[in-house]
C-alpha cells in the first residue's frame, strides 16, 4: 500500500483509539493513553505529509461511507505541507497536553477534551485530503464542531467562554453556509462533485458563476483564517479555549482557510481575473495591520497571540493575492515565488505560534494569569518556558535569526520583483503591500518585545506571578519539539524547497526552485537576491562572542559586582513602578488614536471635607475592537429587532407551528407544480 | 574569493569599530565649536570608552540574562552590518549575501535587544525608554523599508553591492527625483533610527525627553562601554550606508589593492563630512515632541512612496 | 540642451513641484506655507521655461517669466501682507522678537491631522498616477510622463482647501489647485494659448485680493480667521 495511505490509515486508527481512551474512567491512564494516541495520530499524519511532500500521490474512494456520493480522499503536493505541519503540531501539542491537564482538574470536562481532541486532530489531517465537495464539507463541519466543543471546555468556570462559543459557532456556521452555496453552485456548473470533475468543468463555467464561487468560498475560508473583518470570533475563542487547543486552532485549523483559498482559487478554478486577487490582497493588508494593532493594544497574552494570528493570516493572503495577480499577468515564476512565500510563512507561523500558545498555556497553568499587567519576573521562576517563549517570539517578530524573517523576506522579494509586471495596478498595489508588511513587521517587534519583556522579564507584579513554578517535563518536551522545528526552519529553510515547489506546481505554476540547500534565493530573469540564514547566524554568534570578549581584553579580572538599581534617591523601586503592558503600549495607542479609538475614563473622588483634596483616582481604559463595533453591532441590533418582530408569529400554539410547516410544504409543492 | 575582497570586509569592520567613537567625537566637537565652546577634542569618546572598560562590571539586582547579553548583541549586529554594507568595495566574499532588507532587520534586532534589556531592568525608566524606542522603531520600519524599495527599483535587486555598483555606473540615477526623494526619506529614517535630533536628543538626561538614554540608564562600566560603542557604530553604519548609496564615488568595484586604499580614504572623508554636516544641522534644530515624531515619519514615508512612484511615472518603464 | 539633460531637468522640476505641495501639507506655520508656495512657483515657472528651450518657442519663455513673477513674487507678497495685517508685528525691543498671539499665524488644528494628511497625500498621488496612466500612454514623451505630477498637486490643493481651518491656508490650497492645473496644461499640451493664460492669471490675482480683504474683514468681525466660524453667518 502507498505510504501516504497507510500513514493516514494509521492516523485514523490511532485517533479512534485516542477517542476511546479519552472515555476511560481513570484519570492518569486516560491522560497518558489519549495523549500518546493523539501524538501518534499527529506523527502518522506528519509521515503522510512528508511522503506527500516527497512526491507520493494517493487517492481513495470509499463508496459506502457517505450516501449517494461516497467519500473521496486524495493527497497531492499541495496537501503535503498542510498535512505535515498539522501533523507535527498535533504531535507536539498532544505531548504538551498530557502535562497540561491538571491532575486535580478532572471535573473541568477534561474527559471531554481528551475524547474530542484526537478526533479534532484527525479532521485537521483529513480536510486537506478531501477530494470531493461532499467529503470536504463534511470534514470541514466535523472540524468546526470538534473545535467548538473544545473551545467550550471551560464553560462551567467562565462565562466569557460561553460568549466566545456563541460567536465562534455563529461565524463558523455562516461560513459553512457560504461554503456550501459556493461549492454546490460550482459542482452544479461543473457537472460533478469530485475535485477532478470540478477541475475539468471549471473552464466551461461562465465568468459570473466563477466569480460568485470564488467570492462565496473565499469569504468562508477567510473567516476561518481569521482575516479582518471576519476575525471577530478569533480573539474571543482562542483565549478562552484550553491553551493546547488554541495552539492547535491557531497553528493548524486557521491555515486550512488558506488551504481552501489556494485549492479553490488556483487548483480548482484555475486562477481568475485581477479583481479577485486585489480584493484578497486588500483583505490581507487590512488583517496584517489591524490585527497587529489590536495585538499591540492587548494586555491579555492569549488575546495578543490570537490577534497576531490575524496578522500572519494577512501576510499569507497578501502572498496568495500577489501570486494570483502575477499569474493573471502571465508571470508564472513570480506567481510561484509569491505563493511559495505564503506557504513558507504558513509553515513558519505554525511552528512559532504553536510554541507561543503552549508557552502562554504554561504560564496560565503555573500562575492562573493571562493578564500581562500582572505577570513579570517569570524568567527567574520558569526559565525554560521563558526561553522557549523567546524562541517563538523571535520567530514572530520577523528579525534575522528567527524563522519568520525568512518567509517575510521571501514575500518582500516577490513584491519587489513583481514590479517587473507592467501596469499601473501592480505599481500602485505592490509598494502599498510592501509598506503594509513593513508596518506590521515593525508593530510585531513592539508587540513581542512587550509580551516577552513585560510578561517574563523584570520582577513579578503580583503574588501569583511570584509563586509560579516551572511546568512538568511533558509540557516542556512538547514545546522543545516545536522550538526545534522553529530553529530548523530558521537555519535550513532550503530543505523545504522541493516540497514547496511541488505544492506550487499543484496550483498551476511550473517554475519554482526558490529555496535550496542552506540558503534561499529569489532568482528571476537574471535578477537575484540571496539570503543564507545559516551564515547570518554564524556571523552573529561569532560577533557576539567577540563583543562579549572585548571588555576582557582591557580588564583581566571581570568579576561582576551586584548593585542596587538606581532609585532616584527615593528608596528601592518597587514592582509597581515598573512598566506594564498597558503603559508600554500607551505611546502606540496615542499614535494610532484615530484608528483604535480607546475609551478612557477617569474617576476622581474628592475627600468629603474639600473638593480640592483627592481621596481616590480611578483610571479605566478599554480598547474595543472598533471594526466589530461598527460592522457587527448594527447587524446584531437589526437581527434582534427582526427577532422581536417575529415573536408575534410565535404565540405558543403548537398547532400553529405545525401549520407553518404544512403551509411551507404545500407552498413549495405548488411552486414546483406551477413554475416548472 | 580574492585577497582584496577579504581585506575590504575586515577593513570595513575595523574602520567602523575604531572610527565610530572618533565620528561621535568629531560631531560633538563640531557642535561645541558652533555653540562657542572649546569642546573636549575628537578623541574624547575613545578616552571615555577606555575608562569605562577598565571599571568593574556591575549587575543591578533583579536583572537577568537579557540585560547582560544585550550590549554584546547590539555591537554584534552592528558589526555584522558593517561587514555586509559595501563601504569600501562591492566585490567582497560576503557581497552576495549583503541584502539590504537583512541589513535593516539586523539593525532592528539590535534595537529589540536593547529594548528588552530596558524592560528587564524593571525600572520605570527602562520601561519608558523601551516603550518609546519600540514605538519609534515600529514607525521607522515601514519608512526605511519603503526607501529601500525605492532604491532597489533601478537596480532591480535588493542586493546592496548591486545597488551601489549600479549607481557608480550610472550617476544620473542619483540626481533623478526618485533618487533624491529616496535620499531624503532614508535620511529622516536614519535620524530616527540612530536617535539623533529632532527625534531623540543623545545628550539629554531629562525624564520627559529621554528615549535611548532612559533605556540604558542601568548600564555601567564595560556594559555601558559596549552600549555606547554600539550606538556610535550604528550611527557610523547608517551614515556610511547613506553615503554609499547616494554618493557611491570612490567605492572599489574590483579586486584591486590601490582602489581599496582610495576607497578607504574616500569613505572616511565622506562619512566625516556627512557627520559634521549633521552635527552642524543639529545646532539649529529643536527636539520634536514624541507625539510629533509620527508626523515626521509619515512625511518620510510619503517621500519614500513618492520616490517609488516617481521612478515609474517620470522615467518611464 | 541634450535630450538627456532636458529630461533630467524636467523631472527635477516636477519632483520639486510635487515636493513643495507636500511640504505645504507638512507645515503648520503660515509664513512657512507661503514661502513654500513661492518656491513651488519657481518650479512651476521652470516647466514652461524648459519646454520653451527644448522646443525653441520664445513665447513659452515669456510665459515662464510671467508665471515666475506672478507666483513667486506678486501672490506671495499679497498673502504675506494679509498675514502681517492679521498678526501683530513682533515687539522689536531689546533685541528679541516676541509675538503676543501666535494663533493667527499657525494652522494649529487642521481638520485632518498632519500625519493623516501626509498619508492621504500619498494615496492621492497614487490615484493621480492611476488616472493619468491612459493619458500618458497616448504620447509617451518626458513631459507627458510627468503629467500625474500636475494632477497630484491639483488633488493635494483640493485636499488643503477642504481640510485647513485658517483662511490663508485655504487661499494657498486654492492656489495649489491652480498651480496644478497650470502644470497639467503645460505638461499635456505645452501650455494653453497666451490669452487664456493671461486671463487665468488675472482671475487668480483678483481672487487672492478678494480673499485677502475677506480675511481681514473676518478677522475684524469674528476675531479669528477660522473658516468654521463662518457657520455663524448661517443663522
Amino acid at each position: 500500500m502507498n505510504p501516504v495511505g497507510s500513514a493516514l490509515g494509521a492516523a485514523a486508527g490511532l485517533a479512534g483509539c485516542g477517542a476511546l481512551a479519552g472515555l476511560l474512567p481513570r484519570h492518569r491512564a486516560r491522560t497518558v493513553l489519549a495523549g500518546v494516541c493523539t501524538a501518534g495520530t499527529g506523527a502518522a499524519g506528519a509521515a503522510a505529509g512528508i511522503a506527500a511532500c516527497a512526491g507520493d500521490r494517493w487517492s481513495l474512494v470509499l463508496p459506502g461511507v457517505l450516501p449517494l456520493s461516497g467519500l473521496h480522499l486524495a493527497v497531492d503536493g499541495l496537501s503535503g505541507p498542510f498535512l505535515t505541519t498539522a501533523g507535527i503540531v498535533i504531535a507536539a501539542v498532544a505531548l504538551y497536553g498530557t502535562g497540561y491537564v491538571r491532575p486535580a482538574g478532572t471535573g473541568e470536562s477534561a474527559r471531554g477534551v481528551q475524547t474530542v481532541l484526537p478526533l479534532f486532530a484527525l479532521t485537521l489531517l483529513l480536510v486537506p485530503a478531501a477530494a470531493s465537495v461532499s467529503a470536504f464539507l463534511m470534514l470541514w463541519e466535523l472540524m468546526a464542531l470538534a473545535s467548538l466543543v473544545l473551545v467550550l471546555a471551560g464553560h462551567r468556570e467562565r462565562s466569557a467562554v460561553r460568549e466566545a462559543g456563541v460567536w465562534y459557532a455563529v461565524m463558523t456556521h455562516l461560513g459553512l453556509v457560504l461554503l456550501l452555496a459556493g461549492l454546490a453552485r460550482f459542482a452544479a456548473g461543473a457537472g460533478g462533485q469530485t475535485f477532478t470533475d470540478l477541475r475539468a468543468g471549471a473552464a466551461g463555467l461562465p465568468g459570473g458563476v466563477r466569480s460568485a464561487v470564488f467570492v462565496l468560498t473565499t469569504v468562508a475560508f477567510a473567516s476561518k483564517a481569521g482575516a479582518v473583518p471576519l476575525h471577530v470570533w478569533l480573539p474571543r475563542a482562542h483565549p478562552e479555549a484550553p491553551s493546547h487547543v488554541s495552539a492547535l486552532m491557531s497553528a493548524a485549523m486557521v491555515h486550512l482557510g488558506l488551504y481552501g483559498i489556494v485549492r479553490v482559487g488556483f487548483d480548482l478554478l484555475g486562477g481568475g481575473p485581477r479583481w479577485w486577487w486585489l480584493a484578497l490582497m486588500g483583505a490581507g493588508g487590512l488583517s496584517a495591520v489591524y490585527g497587529m494593532l489590536q495585538a499591540a493594544m492587548a494586555s491579555d497574552l492569549k488575546r495578543l497571540l490570537a490577534c497576531s494570528t490575524s496578522e500572519n493570516t494577512g501576510l499569507m493572503l497578501i502572498g496568495v493575492g500577489a501570486a494570483g495577480l502575477f499569474a493573471d499577468a502571465h508571470h508564472e515564476e513570480l506567481a510561484a515565488l509569491a505563493l511559495a512565500a505564503a506557504l513558507l510563512h504558513m509553515v513558519n507561523h505554525s511552528a512559532f505560534k504553536a510554541l507561543l500558545f503552549c508557552a502562554a498555556g504554561s504560564v496560565l497553568r503555573a500562575t492562573g494569569l493571562r493578564d500581562l499587567d500582572r505577570m513579570g519576573g517569570l524568567r527567574a521562576r520558569m526559565p525554560l518556558t521563558a526561553g522557549l517563549f523567546a524562541v517563538g517570539a523571535l520567530g514572530a517578530v520577523a528579525l534575522p535569526p528567527g524563522n519568520g524573517f525568512v518567509s517575510e523576506w521571501l514575500l518582500l522579494q516577490s513584491l519587489i520583483h513583481g514590479l517587473a509586471v507592467p501596469g499601473e495596478v501592480t505599481s500602485i498595489v505592490l509598494p502599498l503591500a510592501f509598506a503594509v508588511i513593513a508596518l506590521s513587521a515593525g508593530l510585531a517587534a513592539a508587540v513581542f518585545v512587550k509580551a516577552l519583556g513585560v510578561g517574563f522579564f523584570a520582577r513579578p507584579r503580583s503574588d501569583r506571578a511570584a509563586g509560579a513554578e516551572e511546568s512538568p517535563p511533558a509540557m516542556l518536551a512538547g514545546m522543545v519539539l516545536l522550538a526545534v522545528c522553529c530553529a530548523a526552519l530558521a537555519l535550513v529553510p532550503g530543505l523545504l524547497g522541493p516540497a514547496l515547489d511541488r505544492a506550487v506546481a499543484v496550483a498551476g505554476f511550473r517554475h519554482g526552485a526558490s529555496l535550496s540547500g542552506t540558503g534561499i534565493q529569489a532568482q528571476l530573469d537574471g535578477v537575484s537576491a540571496r539570503l543564507s540564514p545559516l551564515w547570518v547566524v554564524a556571523a552573529l554568534t561569532a560577533a557576539t562572542a567577540a563583543a562579549a570578549g572585548l571588555p576582557r581584553l582591557v580588564r583581566r579580572r571581570p568579576r561582576r559586582t551586584r548593585a542596587r538599581l538606581w532609585d532616584c534617591g527615593g528608596g528601592a523601586p518597587t514592582p509597581r513602578m515598573a512598566y506594564t503592558a498597558t503603559s508600554f503600549a500607551e505611546p502606540l495607542q496615542r499614535v494610532f488614536d484615530d484608528v483604535v479609538a480607546p475609551e478612557q475614563d477617569v474617576d476622581v473622588t474628592p475627600v468629603r471635607e474639600s473638593a480640592y483634596l483627592v481621596e481616590r483616582v480611578r483610571y479605566r481604559q478599554r480598547v474595543p475592537d472598533r471594526l466589530e463595533h461598527r460592522l457587527y453591532r448594527p447587524v446584531l441590533a437589526g437581527l434582534s429587532h427582526v427577532g422581536a418582530a417575529a415573536r408575534r408569529l410565535a404565540n405558543g400554539s403548537a398547532h400553529l407551528y405545525v401549520g407553518y410547516g404544512f403551509c411551507g410544504l404545500v407552498t413549495v409543492l405548488l411552486a414546483l407544480a406551477v413554475g416548472w | 574569493m580574492s585577497g582584496p575582497g577579504i581585506a575590504a570586509v575586515a577593513a570595513q569592520v575595523a574602520v567602523v569599530t575604531a572610527g565610530a567613537p572618533l565620528l561621535a567625537g568629531l560631531m560633538r566637537q563640531v557642535r561645541a565649536r558652533l555653540e562657542g565652546r572649546a569642546g573636549a577634542g575628537i578623541a574624547q569618546p575613545w578616552r571615555d570608552l577606555r575608562k569605562l572598560l577598565r571599571k568593574e562590571p556591575i549587575t543591578p539586582v533583579g536583572t537577568g540574562p537579557a540585560f547582560r547579553a544585550a550590549p554584546a548583541l547590539l555591537v554584534a549586529t552592528t558589526a555584522v552590518t558593517a561587514a555586509l554594507v559595501p563601504f569600501l568595495s562591492t566585490d567582497t566574499p560576503v557581497g552576495r549575501n549583503a541584502d539590504v532588507i537583512l541589513v535593516v532587520a539586523l539593525l532592528a534586532l539590535g534595537t529589540v535587544a536593547l529594548a528588552l534589556a530596558g524592560l528587564d531592568s524593571g525600572t520605570a525608566f527602562g520601561g519608558m525608554g523601551a516603550s518609546r524606542e519600540m514605538t519609534i522603531a515600529a514607525l521607522v520600519e515601514p519608512t526605511i523599508l519603503l526607501a529601500v524599495f525605492a532604491l532597489s527599483i533601478p537596480a532591480r535587486s535588493t542586493n546592496l553591492p548591486a545597488i551601489v555598483a549600479g549607481a557608480v555606473e550610472q550617476p544620473a540615477r542619483l540626481a533623478s527625483p526618485a533618487g533624491l526623494l529616496a535620499t531624503a526619506a532614508l535620511a529622516v529614517a536614519v535620524l530616527a533610527e540612530t536617535g539623533r535630533l529632532p527625534v531623540d536628543n543623545p545628550a539629554t538626561h531629562l525624564e520627559l525627553t529621554m528615549v535611548h538614554e532612559a533605556m540604558v540608564l542601568e548600564y555601567a562600566g564595560p556594559d555601558l562601554a559596549l552600549v555606547e560603542l554600539g550606538a556610535q557604530m550604528r550611527l557610523t553604519v547608517l551614515l556610511g550606508l547613506l553615503t554609499s548609496v547616494f554618493a557611491p564615488w570612490g567605492i572599489a568595484t574590483g579586486p584591486s589593492w590601490a582602489a581599496l586604499a582610495v576607497a578607504l580614504a574616500v569613505f572616511v572623508a565622506k562619512t566625516a563630512l556627512l557627520g559634521a554636516a549633521l552635527a552642524a544641522g543639529e545646532v539649529f534644530w529643536a527636539k520634536l515632541r514624541l507625539f510629533r515624531v509620527p508626523e515626521l515619519l509619515a512625511g518620510s514615508f510619503l517621500l519614500a512612496l513618492l520616490a517609488v512612484t516617481a521612478s515609474y511615472f517620470l522615467s518611464g518603464e | 540642451m541634450s535630450e538627456g539633460t532636458y529630461t533630467q531637468l524636467l523631472d527635477l522640476a516636477c519632483g520639486a513641484f510635487l515636493l513643495a505641495a507636500v511640504v505645504v501639507l507638512w507645515q503648520r506655520k503660515l509664513t512657512a506655507i507661503v514661502r513654500t508656495f513661492a518656491l513651488q512657483g519657481v518650479a512651476l515657472a521652470a516647466l514652461p521655461f524648459l519646454l520653451g528651450l527644448h522646443e525653441a518657442r520664445g513665447e513659452l519663455i515669456a510665459v515662464a517669466a510671467g508665471i515666475g513673477v506672478l507666483r513667486t513674487g506678486v501672490l506671495p507678497y499679497l498673502m504675506r501682507r494679509a498675514l502681517d495685517s492679521l498678526v501683530p508685528a513682533p515687539v522689536t525691543g531689546a533685541g528679541h522678537r516676541y509675538v503676543e498671539n501666535v494663533s493667527e499665524a499657525w494652522e494649529t488644528q487642521p481638520l485632518v491631522n498632519v500625519a493623516a494628511s501626509l498619508l492621504t497625500a500619498a494615496l492621492l498621488t497614487l490615484l493621480a498616477y492611476a488616472v493619468a496612466r491612459p493619458l500618458v500612454l497616448l504620447g509617451p514623451a518626458p513631459a507627458t510622463r510627468a503629467l500625474p505630477v500636475g494632477l497630484a498637486v491639483m488633488l493635494i490643493g483640493f485636499f488643503v482647501l477642504s481640510t485647513r481651518r485658517r483662511a490663508l491656508a485655504q487661499v494657498v490650497g486654492f492656489l495649489l489647485l491652480d498651480n496644478g492645473i497650470t502644470a497639467t496644461a503645460f505638461l499635456a499640451a505645452s501650455g494653453v494659448p497666451l490669452i487664456v493664460e493671461l486671463g487665468v492669471s488675472f482671475d487668480v490675482v483678483l481672487a487672492v485680493l478678494v480673499l485677502q480683504i475677506l480675511t481681514t474683514r473676518m478677522r475684524t468681525a469674528f476675531g479669528t480667521t477660522d473658516i468654521d466660524d463662518l457657520r455663524e453667518l448661517h443663522d
